[in-house]
């Protein structure tokens, strides 16, 4: 068995400044806990601010430092993506108990035994962890060992051991420090006192007098970092729908605010999309808006965000810029407080191949993109596809539709054998390529008039009557018309006896393109 | 290779060589010498020739116009500008060849903001594969201060695109141009924007831009204004594809215009 163990140093600050906009943490950051500062980052550091601080002595030192309070929910929320993450690339992930009460877990350990030959050794499975976590944005500690809980406490060393053996974890294990033990933390200082400093000094100790003193859960640690007992993990099961929310720090009045909260939900969802080897059908971006107690305030508790794709994906970039084109349409009622995210519409397929030279699939799978884009941004009417309609009233033969536009049908891809068909010279049926709305024509001496000129009838009557059944009857006489300038129009009027649409005159109805 | 050639000929005879062998070489060096122009560079060319890059085009299907056009063709990868008065002059007859030659190609087609609607029946029978035109609407939903160029800016920039056909507004600021002929470098294949006629005066970004008339009924008459070569003096009647029959062609043409035939009709009321 190889262990892989994942553990974030930093995590409850990350997750912490995930909450935070723009520029507002580069004065530094730290976390309150019960009025003391928990955690603090390195540009808080600099300026004296440690844990242990109290609060007010941590704002006298650095006055523009931003506090937040430590939250072990939101934690929780931040080491479920890893989670998440790590769920790619083998099926048994574990969290490894926090050691303080009241903390979230910060360590997440893979079994990666069965799944080293499928990713090509160790090595490169570690740069794709690494990679795949990357964009969730925590910085992290890869420690391997052959038992669960050695790789555990070897992950808070510096710097990490990658052990592969049973031998070389051992051999790393005794000379870490004792407090790495869970619970040697809390006999730290007895131990400390007697002179134990390192794993491998309780080694040599008679196993009756360390359970006495320490406790047995000590024992049970240190047997089963050794390998000397079993230590069974209970894997975790991604859920079945997605739902992760982001309590905003500050209140975010624009939307480009928005969008950096949206931007961490959207890296969780591929990590959550990446753990059930899945594609996204829609998703939803929920913005809960602040309350305002008036009388008769109408603002709606939450705006709520739908974005469908045509193709399912898991690009986080390409989510992104959908999401953004729609925000930059959507009047926010009020100042958003807390962005939740959720997706249960997926589809279960292979990862697509990669492909060094652009080919058909990527050509299409790129235009795909490009329609779903256009629409983010134009609305979904924004681009449309031409289609018949088996009428012969011509402003009803035609018709645009906007549904399935993006994913073009390709038929005629099989009837390329004929690319070089030439166009034919005479074509058998005379209709305008523009219609537009039928336009009153001036008359003189019987004969239309296009812009004060006469046009010459050189075709027809072709007469077109239908439509008795639906209410909007044509019943009109069509001619092509050569327009002064050499141009072909196509024009109507009604038909003479008995017409009942009681439109007099001459029609512009369309132009010869 | 041609830098080599003139330094052997600066240097003096080895004497070895006799006189006329000399002489010879000498006659060979100016001969490439002056065929050099445009073999030196394809972006090089001489005033009177046409433009002979070597870039890719696509027939324009009528092989009078593919002659007078730079390497035989529609350009690929950069605009073409066609101007014309208003729609209807056959335009769209004109391009059907190459667009149907991009559709056949199993690559797709998208027209922008056309200027009206468009007839499915009409394109079916030039040989359209009509329910594969996407038509991409940006003004009419266009939130202000939003590019309306935006749309037509990404569609070349994406270089999926098989052929893009885009009808610009009036008026069109020329950085805006050159913003789009930079985006149609990324694009692969051919990209038509038509403009109104008064364009003609301002300059264009654009390698190609042909002034389109109504040559009298199924023809169409083309100027090109501007190409990599000299400009068209005599303008280049092309026959369109007839929608007239043989007699309504033959009336068109002898200018004997039939009396209205309206009065063919007897009102039987």
């Amino acid at each position: 068995m190889l262990w892989v163990a994942l553990h974030l140093p930093l995590l409850s600050l990350e997750s912490f400044a995930a909450t935070l906009a723009g520029r507002a943490a580069e004065h530094g950051i730290a976390l309150v806990d019960e009025h003391c500062i928990a955690a603090a980052d390195a540009a808080a550091i600099a300026q004296g601010v440690k844990p242990g601080l109290k609060r007010a002595t941590a704002l006298a030192l650095a006055p523009r430092i931003v506090l937040g309070q430590a939250d072990p929910a939101r934690d929780a929320e931040a080491m479920r993506s890893i989670v998440h993450a790590a769920l790619a690339f083998t099926p048994s992930v574990s969290l490894q108990p926090a050691t303080e009460p009241g903390r979230a877990a910060d360590t997440v350990l893979l079994e990666v035994q069965s799944c080293l030959r499928y990713f090509g050794g160790s090595e490169r499975l570690l740069e794709r962890v690494r990679a795949s976590i990357e964009p969730i944005g925590h910085s992290l500690r890869i420690a391997s060992a052959a038992t669960a809980q050695g790789a555990a406490i070897l992950a808070h060393l510096e710097p990490t051991p990658l052990c592969t053996t049973l031998e070389a974890t051992r051999r790393a294990l005794v000379a870490a420090p004792v407090w790495l033990l869970g619970p040697g933390r809390a006999h730290w200082e007895a131990l400390q006192g007697m002179g134990l400093r390192r794993v491998g000094d309780l080694l040599g100790l008679p196993r009756a007098g360390l359970a006495r003193r320490f406790g047995e859960t000590l024992l049970a640690e240190l047997d089963a970092a050794f390998g000397r007992r079993a230590d069974p993990r209970e894997p975790i099961v991604p859920a079945r729908a997605f739902e992760s929310r982001l309590e905003l720090f500050a209140r975010a009045d624009s939307s480009e605010q928005v969008l950096h909260g949206a931007s961490i939900l959207l890296a969780r969802l591929v990590a959550w999309l990446a753990a059930q080897h899945a594609f996204v059908q829609r998703f939803r971006l929920l913005m809960h808006h602040e309350t305002r107690w008036q009388q008769g305030d109408r603002t709606p508790q939450a705006t709520a965000l739908e974005i469908a794709l045509a193709e399912p994906s898991r690009d986080s970039a390409h989510l992104l810029v959908l999401l953004r084109e729609r925000l930059a349409h959507v009047q926010l009622p009020a100042p958003t407080l807390e962005l939740a995210l959720q997706a249960s519409d997926i589809v279960k397929r292979a990862a697509p191949n990669g492909e060094l030279f652009p080919t058909r699939q990527s050509e299409d799978e790129g235009l795909v993109r490009l329609i779903e884009r256009l629409q983010a941004r134009l609305g979904a009417g924004g681009v449309q596809r031409l289609c018949a309609a088996e009428d012969h009233r011509p402003e009803r033969a035609s018709a645009l539709r906007s549904d399935a536009v993006a994913r073009p049908s390709r038929a005629s891809r099989n009837a390329a054998a004929d690319a070089t068909a030439a166009l034919p010279s005479a074509l058998p049926c005379a209709r305008p390529i523009w219609l537009q709305l039928p336009e009153p024509l001036a008359e003189r001496d019987a004969r239309p008039l296009l812009e004060g000129r006469a046009l010459a009838l050189l075709s027809g009557p072709e007469r077109i009557e239908s439509g008795w059944w639906d209410d909007d009857l044509a019943e009109r006489d069509y001619f092509i018309a050569e327009a002064s300038d050499g141009a072909l129009v196509w024009i109507y009027r009604a038909r003479l006896p008995l017409s009942s649409s009681g439109e007099n005159g001459w029609f512009l109805h369309g132009r010869f393109g | 290779m041609v830098a080599a050639i003139v330094t052997a000929a600066a240097l003096p005879p080895p004497p070895s060589l006799p006189l006329s062998a000399v002489a010879k070489r000498q006659r060979g060096d100016a001969a490439v010498v002056r065929r050099m122009p445009e073999t030196l560079h394809p972006d090089l060319w001489l005033g009177h020739q046409l433009g002979r890059t070597g870039a890719q085009t696509l027939a324009s299907g009528f092989a009078r116009l593919d002659a007078e056009l730079p390497d035989g063709g529609w350009p690929r990868g950069a605009l073409s500008e066609l101007l014309l008065a208003h729609p209807g002059v056959g335009e769209m007859r004109l391009l059907a060849p190459a667009l149907v030659a991009t559709q056949r190609d199993g690559r797709l087609v998208m027209l922008f903001d056309p200027p009206a609607a468009l007839a499915a029946a009409a394109l079916a029978v030039l040989g359209f594969a009509v329910d594969e035109l996407l038509v991409v609407e940006t003004r009419a939903r266009l939130a202000p201060g939003s590019d309306g160029l935006w749309a037509l800016e990404q569609a070349l920039k994406s270089g999926h695109v098989g052929a893009i056909v885009a009808w610009l507004p009036q008026r069109l600021r020329a950085e805006r141009l050159r913003r789009l002929q930079l985006a149609a470098h990324r694009h692969d294949g051919v990209a038509f924007i038509l403009r109104e006629a008064a364009a003609a005066a301002r300059p264009t970004a654009a390698p190609l831009r042909v002034a389109l008339h109504a040559g009298g009924a199924d023809r169409v008459q083309l100027r090109v204004l501007k190409r990599r070569g000299p400009p068209l003096e005599t303008p280049l009647e092309l026959e369109l594809p007839s929608v007239l029959s043989a007699t309504a062609r033959r009336r068109s043409a002898s200018g004997k215009h039939r009396r209205l035939p309206a009065a063919t009709f007897v009102d039987v009321a």
